[in-house]
């Protein structure tokens, strides 16, 4: 559509349709910086991308003891035939190649795990951000009263090895949520005392009078246990104390040195570039938790937040059809400096021994395969790796820096 | 304050205690028994099932139920973890299975030379980094403020163990500068005071120990500060962007104050509270991960000895030391921080 010139007052202008997106991309490109970034990426996944398919390579047949460690060369010598550009590796493996293929796995993992953290770490963030302060519906209370009965009544049950002791807590604690018609959240929730001595005295029974069927100890211990489940039971939770959970077990999570937590997830799950994507993907999830909680409870004030509240809208439809969308910009940021991060991780992880399965090409493991003849002068074998994680990991931060200032809220649109 | 100190070190304790419990559960679930990897595979039955008693490992993890229907009570309660928790509570870090030292004497040693790392690559990168996005952020769109930038995410691009390995390379090997890696040389003797070896080789007049010591930290440290530096450095200039538009600060021009003054007593200082929050933050990440920095330049902290090697070799003890040492370093790191809160804005009062 043209613009049209209004001669007169009473003609409405009518303007070339401009989305939301389209501007965030236009002022991307204009950022110089962002442009470079956005062109290393570019390269970064095509020339991966390609090699993976194109230019076939098997790790494990490429070998060539002939040529260990020899230095880059541009044009074939006596005793070295073959052009190598970046050089050989102990093995006598062109560099050059599994740099390049190396390029595919690390692009993997940087993707799948990031990934895995958006969407388990952003999931929990809606949840916990959203319910902070809204009501659980029916369904929701019965939900979470049934899952924290159970929890909880694991212990008890597995105390008396009665697996039906937690589900009888279940049963109990949906009967808790249905019974207790939790209508608005309060500034503070009323505690019933006379619910909390209630549900108290159910979980007594039924602790007490199933573990005394499996001893006199065992009645005592279910029986303490029962009383304090059904008292959590009794009392008025609700929304917030879903947040709650959710985020102290992110701070359970980032309380632990990264690393150990990626070694000791590794170790567990055993070695693998596919495994080295969960540790990397798992301990990245707090990161997107957080980052969606703050901004869900920046949103949950908005007028169109509130509008579909008042108009009756469910859970799920607002979660997803209003909050969501808004959420998705430092998302973004953050999930394409996630992703420089990631190769990072994988590069270090690889570095140690842990992730790829040698002779798989990984930048990292290329590092920690040849650091060792540093001393002895093989600089190629540990230059061109590094140089190829640090460009890729460049690009994304450039690509993110620029999505952040493009996607900035505060500048007028 | 006193009472906001009380409050945030009883929060500490569940968190904390958490941290133990995981790294408990975790540990142990990695398949593999560390008496086996003591002995050896072809070792007789009898010799693994003597070392996993002499070890504790064969007691149940958190509780004992079985005891608990025979009606003992104590011993319902005598499992691997509440043993644990009640050394742990005496000062009793225990010993490590492979080596047999007791874990807090081998800690005395390697925790402050990680710490002294951390320490000296933090200051690094804080002299180096404020003023270059104080400069920044007082010279913006300059020439000077592109360059910094650009490089300075460059500097947040490099994997430090790309950049320790480079720095070895050219400094080490090529040019022969400075020691390829160890902490001292092996022939200088320092009494130790602090543990830090350039505080007591200062302390003792130790000089010559003193130069060695700092041949040797100078490449580690100048590889880990690189990161921190380049983060402050771009966080100082974000914060002080913001300070300088304040209206005091047109005032202080207006009074024909020196530029200095302007940007450090009057703009730095109100800038200063996310930059201190984004110290805090790497500080606790140098200590955390050390692992990498100290397996390329063989640096004896407790990254690869604890992170690392433990966990590979089923040490529990040792990983359960360590993590609860670092969990809780950063967690007194954060303290500090929150506390500096209340002395750089004396709006934030704590009760």
């Amino acid at each position: 559509m043209t613009e049209r010139i209004p001669t007169d007052t009473a003609l409405t202008t009518l303007r070339r349709h401009r989305s939301l997106w389209g501007d965030a991309w236009r002022r991307l490109i204009a950022n110089r910086a962002a442009r470079l970034g956005l062109a290393i990426v570019a390269v970064f996944t095509l020339s991966s991308t390609l090699a993976h398919f194109l230019w076939h390579y098997d790790p494990k047949t490429d070998l060539d003891y002939s040529l260990k460690l020899k230095p880059p060369n541009l044009y074939p010598t006596s005793d070295v035939p073959t052009i190598h550009p970046f050089g050989t590796d102990k093995l006598g493996r062109d560099i050059l190649r599994r740099v390049v293929h190396g390029g595919w796995n690390s692009m993997r993992v940087g993707v799948v795990s990031v990934g895995i953290s958006l969407t388990v770490g952003g999931l929990l963030g809606l949840i916990a951000g959203f319910y902070e302060s809204m009501p659980l519906g029916r369904v929701g209370l019965a939900t979470l009263f049934g899952i924290t009965g159970l929890l909880l009544g694991a212990f008890p049950a597995w105390l008396a090895d009665q697996p039906l002791q937690a589900a009888a807590f279940c049963v109990s604690g949906i009967a808790a949520a249905l019974s207790s018609g939790v209508e608005g959240v309060r500034e503070v929730p009323r505690v019933s005392p006379l619910r909390v001595l209630l549900f108290s005295l159910v979980g007594l029974l039924i602790g007490g009078v199933s573990g005394f069927s499996a001893g006199p100890y065992v009645g005592i211990a279910c029986g303490i246990a029962g009383l304090l489940i059904g008292g959590v039971l009794g009392l008025p939770l609700s929304g917030p104390f879903v947040s709650n959970i959710i985020m102290r077990v992110m701070d359970v999570i980032l309380a632990f040195p990264a690393y150990l937590l990626a070694i000791a997830i590794l170790a567990f799950l055993g070695p693998g570039l596919d495994k080295a994507m969960i540790a990397i993907g798992f301990v990245g999830i707090p990161i997107y938790t957080r980052l969606v909680r703050a901004t869900v409870l920046s949103l949950n004030q908005e007028v169109y937040v509130l509008a579909a509240r008042a108009i009756g809208a469910g859970h799920v439809r607002i979660i997803f059809r209003h909050i969501l969308p808004n959420v998705l910009s430092p998302v973004i940021v953050q999930a394409t400096m996630g992703l420089a991060n990631a190769i990072i991780w994988a590069g270090a992880l690889g570095f140690l021994g842990l992730g790829a399965i040698p002779p798989e090409p990984e930048w990292g493991a290329m590092l920690g395969d040849s650091y060792r003849f540093l001393a002895s002068g093989a600089w190629w074998a540990v230059l061109f790796p590094g140089l190829a994680i640090m460009l890729s990991v460049l690009g994304f931060n450039l690509l993110g820096d620029g999505l952040r200032d493009a996607l900035d809220p505060r500048l007028t649109r | 304050m006193g009472r906001y100190l009380l409050r945030r070190l009883i929060s500490l304790i569940p968190t904390v205690l958490g941290v133990t419990i995981v790294v408990f559960l975790l540990i142990r679930l990695i398949p593999g028994d560390p008496a086996v990897a003591m002995l050896g595979e072809h070792a007789a039955r009898e010799n693994v099932e003597r070392i996993r008693e002499q070890l504790g490992l064969n007691r149940p993890l958190f509780l004992d139920r079985e005891a608990l229907r025979e009606g003992n009570v104590k011993g319902f309660f005598d499992s691997q973890y509440i043993r644990y928790l009640g050394r742990l509570l005496r000062g009793d870090l225990g010993s490590s299975i492979h080596r047999r030292i007791p874990i807090a004497e081998e800690l005395k040693q390697r925790f402050p030379a990680t710490v002294e790392l951390a320490l000296l690559s933090m200051a690094l990168a804080i002299i180096a980094g404020l003023p270059v996005g104080v400069l920044s952020a007082a010279r913006h769109n300059s020439a000077l403020d592109h360059f910094s930038m650009v490089a300075s995410l460059i500097g947040v691009s490099m994997p430090i163990f790309w950049l320790g390995l480079m720095e070895i390379m050219l400094f080490a090997v090529f040019l022969g500068w400075f020691p390829v890696g160890g902490r001292i040389d092996h022939t200088a003797t320092v009494r130790t005071i602090t543990g830090l070896i350039l505080l007591d080789s200062l302390i003792t007049g130790n000089l010559i120990a003193f130069t060695d010591a700092l041949k040797h930290l100078v490449m580690p440290a100048l590889a880990l500060a690189t990161i921190p530096m380049a983060i402050i450095a771009r966080m100082t200039r974000a914060s002080m962007l913001d300070a300088l538009q304040a209206d005091y600060i047109r005032t202080a021009h207006a009074k024909g104050l020196r530029e200095r003054v302007v940007l450090y007593r009057h703009a730095l200082k109100n800038a200063l509270l996310p930059i201190v929050t984004i110290i805090g933050i790497q500080l606790g990440n140098l200590l955390a991960g050390a692992v990498i920095t100290e397996t390329i330049f063989s640096w004896p902290g407790i990254g690869k000895w604890g992170m690392y090697d433990a966990i590979v070799g089923r040490d529990y003890p040792v990983v359960q030391s360590v993590t609860l040492l670092i969990a809780l370093a950063i967690v007194f790191i954060n303290l500090i921080v929150d506390i500096s809160y209340a002395f750089l804005d004396p709006r934030i009062h704590y009760e």
